[in-house]
């Protein structure tokens, strides 16, 4: 067989046709001719259509191409922009950059301050430090107990300077009673004493006068302590006067 | 079908998820596309990239009346495709001039990757290599019909060109890959 023409079909039309042959899309009258035309054994159709129908089986045959794991977020990436996760690392220390600013560093030592002072005024021993110090409830009592020493201590500062103003003012007015000076108070010949004094008046003895003095010097020097000791928040002011103690 | 113009409504409104999904939904039937026209995996991802990115810009002119979202898409990335053929156009001149020569062409083969060759397998190897000799017009047409499997009425829409033209082509397709493969001296399963 020649293969050029065989019952009315051509192999010209047999290699036009083979697609609609292989796809099932030939008249059935075609199709019928074109398989005739196969079954003559033409040298020239026969491998054609033996190898393009196998390419085809080949062709249907063939697994798509899982997708490369890491395209579908490069795709994304791409169009919305990189994920969150990409940017996790720098979102999550961007608050660090701050430090660095002075507005920072004010307002993190008036923070420090102000929390040593509600730590100092609620009791808070910084040398034995407890956690039970810590407590709200705890924190709340010991500054209340602060604020009323603090209040006491105060009220007692004014009672007592009131105390060593009256005394002083007692004292002035005994002393302006007393004579000034020896020379008024004492004579001249201490043996002999003034004779011809005509007012009556007595004068007073040198012993008398180193005991105003000296209560004077002991009225100044106690109110002086008084002021100190009260301002340390020390012990009484008076425990120990009157009873011949010191003050410790 | 309904659901990808569903997902684009939501993408135009501005639904990243949306998006999302619809990248997932068909990232791997276009980089199978992308791959069996260039042969070359790396490129193909490139493409595939590539495509999305100007399905993406150009989302607001999809219209569901003129077909499905993947017949739009395929022709997105059918264009882009013969875009990239004719800027490379240039190399492959001199990849035909090496490819004349029997070694080269060995060498070229022994060339792929391990992972490549294990995954397509050996005829199917050699049926890709083949393809990449098509030229483009029957390459594009072979593939949308007997590795993509689409309709002629897709492929029309598509290629933007006639019924007969896409018979035509795919004919001729299916004819010349089967001479090349005997050349190479491949034989069909």
């Amino acid at each position: 067989m020649s293969g050029e023409q065989t019952m009315n079909w051509t192999c010209e039309q047999t290699e036009v046709r083979l697609g609609d042959y292989l796809d099932g899309l030939l008249q059935p009258s075609e199709r019928a001719a074109l398989d005739a035309h196969l079954a003559q054994h033409c040298e020239r159709c026969a491998p054609l259509v033996d190898s393009v129908a196998q390419l085809v089986g080949n062709l249907h045959s063939m697994e798509e191409l899982e997708t490369p794991p890491r395209l579908v977020y490069a795709i994304l990436d791409k169009t919305l922009g990189p994920r969150d996760t990409v940017v996790a690392a720098p979102g999550f220390f961007g608050w660090l950059r701050g430090i660095g600013m002075p507005r920072f560093a004010y307002g993190a030592l008036s923070l420090s301050a102000t929390f040593l002072m509600i730590a100092s005024a609620s009791g808070f021993s910084w040398r034995h430090p407890k956690l039970a110090d810590l407590q709200p409830a705890t924190i709340a009592r010991n500054a209340d107990r602060q604020a009323h020493l603090a209040f006491a201590r105060s009220a007692k500062f004014v009672s007592d300077l009131r105390v060593v103003y009256e005394i002083q003012t007692r004292l002035r007015q005994d002393n302006n009673e007393l004579p000034t000076s020896n020379e008024e108070t004492v004579p001249a010949t201490a043996p002999n004493p003034a004779p011809g004094r005509t007012d009556g008046s007595k004068p007073g003895s040198p012993n008398q006068q180193n005991r105003a003095t000296t209560i004077d010097r002991n009225i100044q020097l106690l109110a002086t302590t008084i002021a100190s000791r009260a301002y340390l928040g020390g012990a009484p002011l008076f425990a120990g006067w009157g009873s011949g103690r010191k003050n410790p | 079908m309904e659901q990808d113009a569903q997902l684009v409504q939501q993408c135009l409104q501005g639904d990243g998820s949306a998006w999302e999904e619809l990248v997932r939904r068909h990232t791997r039937r276009i980089f199978n596309i992308c791959y069996r026209f260039t042969g070359n995996r790396t490129e193909a991802e490139d493409l595939s990239q590539e495509v999305f990115l100007r399905v993406y810009r150009t989302l607001a002119s999809y219209r569901s009346a003129h077909g499905g979202f993947a017949t739009w898409m395929t022709s997105v990335t059918r264009n882009l495709l013969i875009d990239h053929y004719r800027r490379t156009r240039r190399d492959r001149l001199t990849d035909s001039l090496d490819d004349a020569m029997p070694v080269v062409e060995n060498k070229q083969s022994s060339a792929r990757r391990p992972d490549e060759l294990a995954l397509l397998g050996e005829l199917s190897s050699q049926i890709q290599a083949g393809l990449t000799k098509l030229s483009p017009e029957l390459r594009e047409a072979v593939i949308l019909r007997d590795l993509q499997q689409l309709e002629y009425g897709e492929i029309q829409q598509v290629l933007s060109v006639p019924e007969g033209t896409v018979k035509s082509r795919i004919n001729r397709g299916r004819i010349e890959l089967a001479r090349i493969l005997q050349q190479m001296g491949v034989r069909p399963s």
